[in-house]
């Protein structure tokens, strides 16, 4: 149970992230102030749990119009994840597009919430990363309310939850959070163990599943991936598979490209590899069928010759 | 001439000026467009307009999806052209075996995706000017020579709502040729084709298998494949696996395998 003093001091705290956050949201003219009514509760003395998103006020709460998007958004991208025996693997390119114009080369599109969940963005770049940012300081004040980190399935629920009041608006997000489940720290509740993989979307849509892909390149990615996940792989090979169907994808959808980010979550946390160019991908993958036909041919010529 | 003039009577002015519908009666249909090129329009509504007026977002609005999946790839061997069968009309099934590869003759075949009975009309006919190409002329029509002829029969309804894409495949003096042509009229020449709403998954499959000198049963594989797979994530493909081999002395048709059990042997291991 939280000190009532040191439960105010990080309320304090708060407090002056949300400024900086409202400043951030003004230009959208998203609904800020109605979410955060309940942070402001001073009722320190009942135990803290998660955060309730009713609004208590019976009056029509002030929601600002939402800005008008200037052109239709294409989630312009290409996610995936899937679980095996080793964990769970994240991939996503790193194309910032914006229209037709390549407007970051290197954007991060996987950005790790807590030590052992990650999640994937697609969407608008700057929904995707307000809202990781709200939701890892909302899991930190779960796991410090509660001694507990909150489950993968409840991350995600939290985060399809706290999109709910925006859908309708033009909100676009994709998220895929993943996490290899922690054991034993449990108070004797149901503990979740194992890899898990969730889709979230702006919609309120979310599911659990072993295999996603996000974004205009997942038709590309997922035929390969199809054929070749099942829950044996070994990790090299699982992390292949991974980078060949992003390379895949960034080949054939004009809005993925770059570079390729992995992610790999175990029991002990996320490791990221180290970035790779695709480009560098590409010419390995012409210098290789260079060597096959050059071989091919001296072969028949050999063949030739014995005859 | 002052008879003329009286009657009323207005001959045909022909190239430069304004065309003019006119309703012809005529015997039979068989000679149509044979002496002077002509283009026949339904009555009374204008085709181009109706659509527009379709495709608006309040009110009615017909997509044109091409529900399909075909795929075709040229390789040392040959071309070799797989297509799915199912052939649906909105969110029916309307045949699980639908024929979606026509037999223009013994060295050339046509695909077929988006609308079936556009594709089947026009392709047909296109079966008919090869015939009479070789009547005529006493060769073979290349396959460049084929493409264009389909694809300006789509130029000339180009705007009047013909959803249409289709591979021509086949082997000439030049060798395997494969050309995608579309009902607006592109014509490509390539090594490697995939139309339809499921061809952004076979392209996946096929770009990472694929390699120029590949033995023809990695080949016949690589089609498989791509086809099953994209029957597997796409709602509108499915059915069986239409593969089909043009070699140097004519086409052959591979297989007929149903896309669950394809499914079923390489995901075997999933969970």
């Amino acid at each position: 149970m939280l000190h009532p003093s040191l439960g105010k001091i990080l309320l304090s705290c708060l407090e002056r992230d949300l400024e900086r956050i409202q400043f951030l949201d003004g230009f959208r003219g998203a609904a800020v102030p109605v979410l955060w009514n309940f942070m402001y509760q001073s009722d320190d003395h009942l135990p803290y749990s998660l955060p309730s998103i009713s609004v208590q006020s019976a009056i029509p709460l002030y929601i600002s119009p939402s800005v008008p998007l200037p052109f239709p958004l294409g989630h312009g991208t290409t996610t995936l994840g899937f679980v095996f025996q080793g964990g769970v693997i994240a991939a996503a390119d790193s194309r910032s597009s914006c229209a037709g114009l390549v407007a970051c080369p290197e954007s991060q599109k996987i950005i790790p919430v807590h030590s052992h969940l990650v999640s994937t963005t697609s969407g608008t770049s700057a929904d995707c990363a307000l809202w990781k940012r709200i939701l890892a300081r909302e899991l930190r004040l779960y796991q410090l309310r509660n001694r507990r980190r909150l489950s993968t399935g409840g991350a995600a629920k939290l985060l399809s939850h706290m999109l709910h009041p925006f859908k309708g608006t033009e909100l676009s997000m994709d998220a895929g959070t993943q996490s290899k489940g922690t054991d034993g720290k449990k108070t004797g509740s149901v503990s979740e163990t194992g890899p898990r993989l969730y889709y979230v979307c702006s919609d309120g849509l979310r599911l659990q599943g072993e295999l996603f892909s996000v974004g205009s390149g997942s038709p590309y990615a997922y035929s390969i991936l199809d054929g070749n996940i099942h829950w044996g792989l070994s990790v090299d090979e699982a992390v292949s598979v991974a980078r060949e169907a992003v390379y895949r994808a960034t080949h054939r959808d004009a809005y993925s490209g770059n570079n390729v980010d992995l992610y790999h979550v175990t029991a002990k946390g996320w490791r990221r590899r180290k970035r790779e160019d695709l480009k560098e991908e590409y010419y390995r993958e012409k210098e290789r069928e260079r060597k096959r036909v050059e071989e091919r041919r001296r072969e028949i010529e050999n063949k030739k010759q014995t005859k | 001439m002052a008879l003329l003039d009286v009657s009323g009577f207005s001959s045909f002015s022909g190239f430069g000026k304004h065309r003019q519908a006119q309703l012809v009666d005529r015997p039979n249909h068989y000679s149509f467009g044979a002496k002077s090129q002509e283009f026949a329009v339904p009555v009374g509504v204008d085709p181009s307009t109706f659509l527009k007026s379709c495709n608006c977002e309040d009110g009615v609005s017909i997509d044109m999806n091409h529900g399909t999946t075909t795929l075709a790839f040229k390789f040392r061997h040959g071309v070799i052209v797989a297509v799915d069968s199912r052939a649906s009309a909105g969110s029916y099934i309307a045949s699980k075996e639908a024929n979606k590869v026509i037999e223009i003759n013994p060295y050339l075949l046509g695909t077929m995706s988006g609308s079936a009975a556009d594709c089947q009309y026009w392709e047909r006919l296109l079966a008919k000017e090869c015939r009479l190409y070789k009547l005529r002329n006493k060769q073979r029509i290349s396959v460049s020579a084929a493409s264009k002829l389909l694809s300006n029969m789509m130029l000339g309804y180009r705007g009047m709502g013909l959803s249409m894409g289709s591979m021509i495949c086949g082997w000439d003096k030049k060798g395997p040729g494969l050309y995608y042509v579309d009902d607006n009229g592109t014509r490509l020449s390539g090594r490697m084709f995939s139309t339809g709403c499921g061809n952004s998954y076979a392209y996946g499959v096929v770009d990472s298998g694929y390699n120029e000198d590949m033995t023809v049963e990695e080949a016949y594989e690589l089609g498989r494949r791509g086809i099953a797979h994209a029957t597997h994530r796409d709602a509108y493909s499915g059915g069986v696996v239409n593969l089909y081999h043009m070699k140097e002395d004519g086409w052959i048709k591979v297989c007929k395998e149903d896309v669950s059990e394809l499914i079923h042997r390489y995901r075997k291991g999933m969970f």
